[in-house]
């Protein structure tokens, strides 16, 4: 897999702890004790993945970026 | 046919009646669905017209009377949708105090923030997935064989009645730590919860059986913990708070409708999507791993949930419609999932295709609490399915009309299919 260098951010105050994105990318995300997605590695899933990933966040709560630009992901 | 039979009526099997009644749960739920082949074109009429319609609208099933003087609102396109599910304040959950609420009692179904965020906090730890690892092989590969060990050697099946109507409630009823001789009555209680609608009188009685019966079952896993989600629920603390039996019976009861029914209905239209594509059956068979996303496509493609509703607390305008506040608003989740804005070939079962997302377990903060449990049971079942059954196919009588049925809630009428014994 070629590096894709996307950054993922999570807003915490926002995450409500579905758990979606682990299921969608384990390698890239998980939960904290607190139920809130931290991210892991995101080279380990692929970028047309990371962008379901963070448009199918049931609360918007996941950004990704790239030379620090925000990535359209398809949701609203 | 799988008849279940039942001693007494509803509540008590401690012997008050010596009448047996024969009891097939599987023809009770018949009627709840609403008798509709398919909505979706008329749904993509609507969409193309509005994605957001004002008034009562009609899908085939003769549109319903209108009660108060606020016309209902109708939210048909993907984004909309997002779009109402993500903004909660203005977009209220309490909708579901009425008929709902007085059915499983007060849950986070009906609860508004801040209130859901804390409640939902209490219940969430047991449904992530890594608290379900460890009852994927032991408990529900475990009641999916033993549904196949009942038609392996005949070389043919129903997998509607034989497996998908049945291995959810007992996955439920396992994870619960029901004792075995409780699940007949169990399941007949979750099929009359679950139909309220069409025997009102039955369902609440079905309600309060379950609670009599659960506070049982509490108060015995206070004396003796257990590995099951009952003595997690009992012993859960988030913060210093903690959930009232009251909280825990209604919390219990809100996952027949919202965990078995669902589920079953999901996992048949996952089968009947993968039996009608040969060739997405025959990936999926030789790489198990693309079943999760075969899945979710087949939510996407037919959610079983096709409409869920909240109540505008004021006014406010969506796509260039305005609604009042006070208004009823449904959104269909089967209309969004099918929006030919987002998706190619909408009404196309395609679990390669490149957009993925769908709202078919809902959005916002009420995004479905089970969708991990209902991914990873139908997952198991379906790999288990593929394991035991070899060539597995569709094989029905001539002139069997199999075709998925339903408004309100959706799944195949049957799944006739043939495969190799031994
Ligand atoms: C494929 C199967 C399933 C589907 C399609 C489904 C669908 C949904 C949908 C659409 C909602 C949102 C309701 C709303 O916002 O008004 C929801 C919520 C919910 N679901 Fe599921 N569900 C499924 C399986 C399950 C299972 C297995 C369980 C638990 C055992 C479950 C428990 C719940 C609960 C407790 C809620 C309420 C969450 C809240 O209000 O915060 N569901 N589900
Ligand atoms: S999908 Fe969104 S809400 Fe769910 S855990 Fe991940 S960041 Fe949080």
């Amino acid at each position: 897999m070629v590096a894709h260098g996307i950054e993922i951010r999570v807003d915490t105050e926002v995450c409500m702890g579905s758990g979606n994105c682990l299921f969608w990318a384990p390698g890239s995300f998980d939960l904290d004790d607190d139920g809130r997605s931290y991210v892991l590695d995101p080279e380990v899933t692929d970028e047309e993945r990371l962008v379901v990933v963070a448009g199918g966040c049931p609360v918007g709560a996941i950004s990704l970026w790239r030379d620090g630009r925000r990535l359209d992901t398809g949701a609203p | 046919m799988t008849t279940t039979e039942v001693r007494g009526t509803t509540t008590d099997d401690a012997g008050a009646s010596d009448v047996v009644i024969p009891f097939d749960p599987y023809e009770l739920q018949d009627t709840v669905a609403g008798d509709v082949r398919d909505p979706f074109p008329i749904m993509a009429e609507l969409l193309a017209a509005s994605p957001v319609h004002v008034g009562q609208i009609d899908l085939g099933a003769g549109a319903s009377e209108s009660f108060g003087p606020i016309e209902p609102v109708t939210v048909m396109g993907f984004d909309e949708c997002v779009q109402v599910l993500r903004d909660n304040e203005t977009f209220s959950s309490q909708i579901y105090e009425g008929v709902i609420g007085m059915v499983m009692g007060r849950t986070i179904l009906q609860m508004d923030e801040p209130e859901h965020r804390v409640q939902r906090a209490l219940v969430s730890p047991a449904f992530r997935s890594k608290m379900l690892e460890r009852w994927e092989e032991g408990l529900v590969r475990t009641v999916v064989n033993e549904l196949i060990d009942g038609f392996a050697d005949r070389g043919h099946a129903d997998l509607v009645k034989e497996v998908t109507f049945n291995f959810p409630v007992q996955v439920i009823a396992r994870i619960l730590g029901l004792p075995r001789r409780d699940y007949p009555k169990f399941q007949r209680w979750a099929v009359e919860i679950t139909s309220v609608a069409t025997n009102w009188d039955r369902g609440v009685a079905a309600s309060e059986a379950l609670r009599d019966y659960f506070a049982g079952v509490l108060a015995e896993r206070r004396a003796e913990p257990d590995d099951d989600l009952i003595t997690e629920l009992v012993n859960v603390e988030v913060d210093g708070q903690r959930l009232t039996d009251e909280e825990i019976y209604s919390f219990l009861r809100l996952l027949l409708p919202a965990g078995v029914e669902t589920t079953y209905r999901a996992s048949g239209s996952l089968l009947y999507g993968l039996l009608t594509h040969p060739t997405q059956l025959d990936a999926v068979r030789a790489d198990r791993s693309l079943i999760p996303q075969a899945f979710e496509e087949a939510i996407r493609w037919e959610p079983p949930v096709t409409v869920i509703l909240r109540r505008a607390t004021r006014d406010t305008e969506l796509a260039g419609v305005t609604i009042p506040e006070g208004a009823d608003v449904a959104l269909l989740l089967g209309a969004a999932n099918h929006d030919a804005r987002k998706y190619e070939n909408p009404d196309e079962f395609d679990m390669f295709r490149a957009v993925r997302q769908h709202v078919g377990f809902g959005f916002g903060v009420h995004v479905c609490l089970g969708m991990h449990l209902a991914r990873m049971e139908t997952r198991v079942a379906v790999d288990t399915l593929l394991d035991r059954l070899p060539d597995l196919r569709l094989d029905p009588e001539p002139g069997q009309d199999l075709h998925i049925r339903g408004l309100a809630f959706r799944s195949p009428v049957a799944l006739p299919v043939s495969f190799q014994v031994g």
